[in-house]
């Protein structure tokens, strides 16, 4: 096979099946060879017990990949960029993870890769009824997230305006591991009245909004009236939601209005929309294409778990614009059956690895 | 609400987890299910019964809600309001609730608590009591300027008048489940016009679900008394949601949530420390002391935690482990059993973390309290040391178990030892000590030795009356 027909997968119609073990050939292919190579991946490549243009063959080899993921926290970006766009990578911005632990992990969004990631997500959206040509109300991080970036693109793309409100999760986050919950309380507070603001001046069609916020809105009487007489659907993303707030959301708070879940990571460039349906009651996640996909492995061994069990949530990115695979992330989910056809796993009752763990045991007269 | 349209009761079989009974929150429109729940196991591990998990949004909005208004209860007359309480005390010590009889909810206490049958009976009757004379107790805690809660205008004279106020609307509560009287605690606040959400804790949530069930059959409203059983991080949406707040637990769990963060009100029910004297022989308090260091299981904040004796506090120490000695570990739900049981893996980490602190102190009689009842718990067996120093910082050490520390005393030491002691009870014949005592702002209650520390009928405050947290005088005056 020559590798230009090699290569083509990735370059492949946006709407077009492709098959998952030619793309990881083709990944490999382009992200490993000296011409077109990745530099992360080549500075790599005599650190790898493999060589992965020809032992990765399949998905089910992406497993060979060790953690390196990591190595993002130090990374110069121009590291990230294939030698095969020849300097005329079309870079859209830098993002980085949350944070949570230790410095943050940064990665690259070039161009070719946001028209792939958005066609996927306008065909989830188009299959799950949002509206086109509403305003939304992005009440998630901006700065150095990718959260602002994607939803601009969701509200223009359908052929609305963004409204924006800032916040950030770090600060929050140190908040409250400092004990300062109260500082943490006046900083959400300080973000609804912004949103106040926004809903009661703008005409919104859809809000996007991470748990934490949405459910302090929710405890808003005036602001869950002017949600309730004018959004058309609401996205939650960011963290998970646990069914039984989803409930309360969808039964009491919104009636009538449709929630759906977005579920990825920055570091696998992309999302999953929330299935229409539960599964056995759990808000449930598809693989987004076969660029972007889940799995759920044993924690242990990392192999992969039967339908029905739960375990740790790998994800991977393969495309031209980067290769990100077999990046364990600190979430445990249920694998539950995929559609057919569908590349990857799919997951439900996703949730942080830390409430995975058993109840500490205290010790006292109580 | 979300509600799952069950009666309270009828809740017997589980979802996919087998036929394990489902404990839901009462709440405001009856009950409310999650999917979210806990496993409520015996001391030897067997599943009881599944516990809801509140979210966070469930709790913040009822709690929301509730602040709005006062409780329907505010409006009845004392004549109602305490003919709901007595009916309550009789549903609670007589009816089939959730179920259960109150033999069949006594036993299932036992087992999931460990705290022997008999007084888990005992404190269903305190809980009881507490509830028939809510009324009377909250009333004995008006101050004598202030008018009657059935005031009308007509009885503000010209110069005015005192009116007793509620501080807020909402009490909620964080109990804990070493002791089924701790929901003793909260009643008055009912009795006086305030809402009570109630967090139980997860080793017993039955005793609260079962005193709030009985509430209700007597008439109280769904929105006036809860059940709200969910996570500890879930707990600080609770006493956030509070107009003011109770806390029961550890010195942990106690300081996270008097540090003033939650920006409600808190009331600690911390540990209680409780220390005795004996100025001189010894001989004959033996027995009541005995009773207040290994009555009630030895459980309670009321049991007491340190001895101190003038004279031959050696030979008072081993007396009392001889005494304590004649305590059979027995599983909770024996007649009679006295000890506590809990889980064999906990009781021995209670065991290690005991034997690390007891660092220079002198154990009396057998070492080692666990005893192992072989169906996976352990009767805890009472422990006795000796100080050299009444200063040891192990005097304020207290443990879920007859555990008591023996120490000498000499008029010189004063009050200084006592300190910080719910109840301090004294054997002595003066009155100045007694006086001292008193005046002691960190002891709170101080009793002779003819009765046990855990002595405690109603309309004896505990910690102060309730009262004193939850009501302040306000002025009226207007012709």
């Amino acid at each position: 096979m020559k590798t230009a027909d090699a290569l083509a997968v990735l370059d492949a119609p946006l709407d077009a099946d492709v098959d998952p073990d030619e793309l990881v050939q083709a990944a490999m292919e382009w992200h490993f060879s000296p011409r077109t190579g990745t530099p992360f991946w080549l500075d790599r490549l005599d650190r790898l017990d493999f060589d992965p243009r020809t032992d990765v063959r399949t998905t089910a080899d992406l497993r060979l990949f060790p953690q390196t993921i990591d190595d993002l926290r130090h990374t110069p970006v121009e590291d990230l960029l294939p030698k095969g766009y020849d300097g005329a990578a079309d870079v859209i911005g830098v993002f980085e993870s949350g944070g949570t632990t230790g410095s943050p992990k940064r990665v690259v969004y070039l161009a070719d890769w946001m028209e792939r990631e958005m066609a996927q997500a306008m065909r989830a959206m188009d299959e799950r009824g949002y509206p086109r040509g509403v305003n939304w109300l992005s009440m998630g991080p901006s700065g150095p997230h990718d959260y602002a970036e994607l939803t601009g693109q969701h509200a223009r793309r359908r052929g609305g305006v963004r409204f924006a409100v800032d916040f950030d999760p770090r600060w929050v986050r140190r908040c409250l591991r400092e004990g300062r919950d109260e500082e943490a309380e006046r900083y959400l507070d300080h973000v609804l009245a912004q949103t106040a603001d926004v809903l009661a001046s703008q005409r919104i069609g859809a809000v996007q909004a991470p748990p934490p916020l949405l459910g302090r809105l929710a405890r808003d009487e005036r602001l869950v009236q002017l949600v309730r007489d004018q959004v058309q659907v609401i996205t939650w993303c960011g963290t998970s939601m646990d069914r039984d707030t989803r409930d309360l959301l969808t039964d009491e708070v919104f009636p009538g209005i449709p929630m759906y879940g977005l579920y990825g990571s920055t570091v696998a460039l992309g999302a999953a929309f929330e299935r229409k349906g539960t599964d056995d009651g759990d808000s449930a996640f598809d693989s987004p294409s076969a660029n972007v996909t889940y799995e759920v492995v044993d924690p242990d061994g990392g192999e992969p778990v039967a339908v029905g069990e739960t375990g740790q949530v790998v994800m991977h990115h393969l495309s031209k614009s980067a290769l990100l695979p077999n990046n364990r992330e600190r979430d445990v989910a249920r694998r539950v059956a995929a559609p057919a056809d569908r590349p990857g796993h799919s997951v439900a009752d996703v949730r942080p690895a830390e409430a995975f763990t058993g109840v500490p045991v205290i010790v006292g007269a109580y | 609400m979300t509600a799952d349209a069950v009666a309270p009761g009828a809740a017997a079989t589980g979802s996919g987890a087998g036929a394990l009974e489902l404990i839901d929150a009462l709440v405001p429109g009856g009950t409310y299910r999650t999917s979210r729940r806990e496993t409520v196991r015996d001391v030897s591990g067997r599943p009881v019964a599944e516990l809801t998990l509140a979210p966070a949004l469930y709790v913040g909005r009822t709690t929301d809600r509730l602040r709005r208004r006062p409780a329907v209860a505010a409006g009845w007359s004392p004549a109602e309001l305490t003919g709901r309480f007595r009916a309550a005390a009789t549903a609670f010590t007589t009816d089939r609730l959730g179920g259960l009889t109150p033999a069949e909810h006594h036993r299932r206490v036992a087992r999931t608590t460990g705290v022997p049958v008999s007084v888990v009976r005992a404190a269903a009757a305190t809980v009881a009591a507490a509830t028939a004379n809510a009324v009377g107790a909250a009333e004995q805690a008006r101050p004598r300027g202030a008018l009657p809660a059935d005031w009308r205008h007509g009885d503000v004279a010209d110069g005015g008048a005192v009116l007793w106020r509620r501080r807020g609307r909402l009490l909620c509560v964080n109990a804990s489940g070493n002791h089924p009287a701790v929901h003793s605690l909260w009643l008055e606040a009912l009795a006086l016009g305030y809402r009570v959400a109630v967090r139980p804790s997860r080793r017993d949530p039955f005793t609260a679900h079962r005193l709030i069930l009985a509430l209700r059959s007597a008439g109280f409203a769904d929105e006036d008394v809860l059940l709200l059983p969910c996570d500890h991080r879930v707990a600080d949406e609770l006493i956030r949601g509070g107009d003011l707040a109770m806390v029961f637990g550890g010195d942990d769990v106690v300081d996270r949530y008097t540090k003033g963060w939650s920006g409600t009100p808190v009331l600690p029910q911390g540990p209680g420390r409780v220390k005795l004297l004996v100025t001189g022989e010894w001989e004959r308090h033996l027995d009541v002391i005995a009773d207040s260091v290994g009555g009630l299981g030895g459980v309670s904040c009321l049991n007491a935690t340190a001895v101190l004796v003038a004279h031959d506090a050696r030979g008072f120490a081993e007396a009392l482990a001889e005494r304590l000695a004649a305590l059979r570990p027995l599983p909770p739900e024996h007649e009679d059993a006295e000890l506590p049981c809990l889980p064999l893996a906990e009781a021995r980490r209670i065991d290690g973390f005991l034997r690390q602190r007891a660092a220079g102190a002198r154990p009396m009689g057998n070492t080692g309290i666990v005893h192992d009842l072989e169906d996976g718990s352990a009767a805890l067996r009472p422990a006795v040391h000796l100080l050299e120093d009444p200063a040891a910082e192990q005097l304020a050490l207290e443990m879920p178990f007859p555990c008591v520390w023996v120490a000498p005393w000499s008029p010189e030491r004063g009050t200084a030892p006592l300190r910080r002691s719910l109840v301090v009870g004294v054997a002595t014949q003066d009155d100045a000590l007694v006086d001292g005592l008193l005046a002691e702002p960190s002891i709170r209650n101080v009793y002779g030795l003819d009765r046990p520390t855990w002595w405690l009928p109603p309309g004896i405050p505990h910690d102060g009356y309730l009262a004193e947290f939850l009501m302040r005088s306000t002025a009226l005056a207007r012709r």
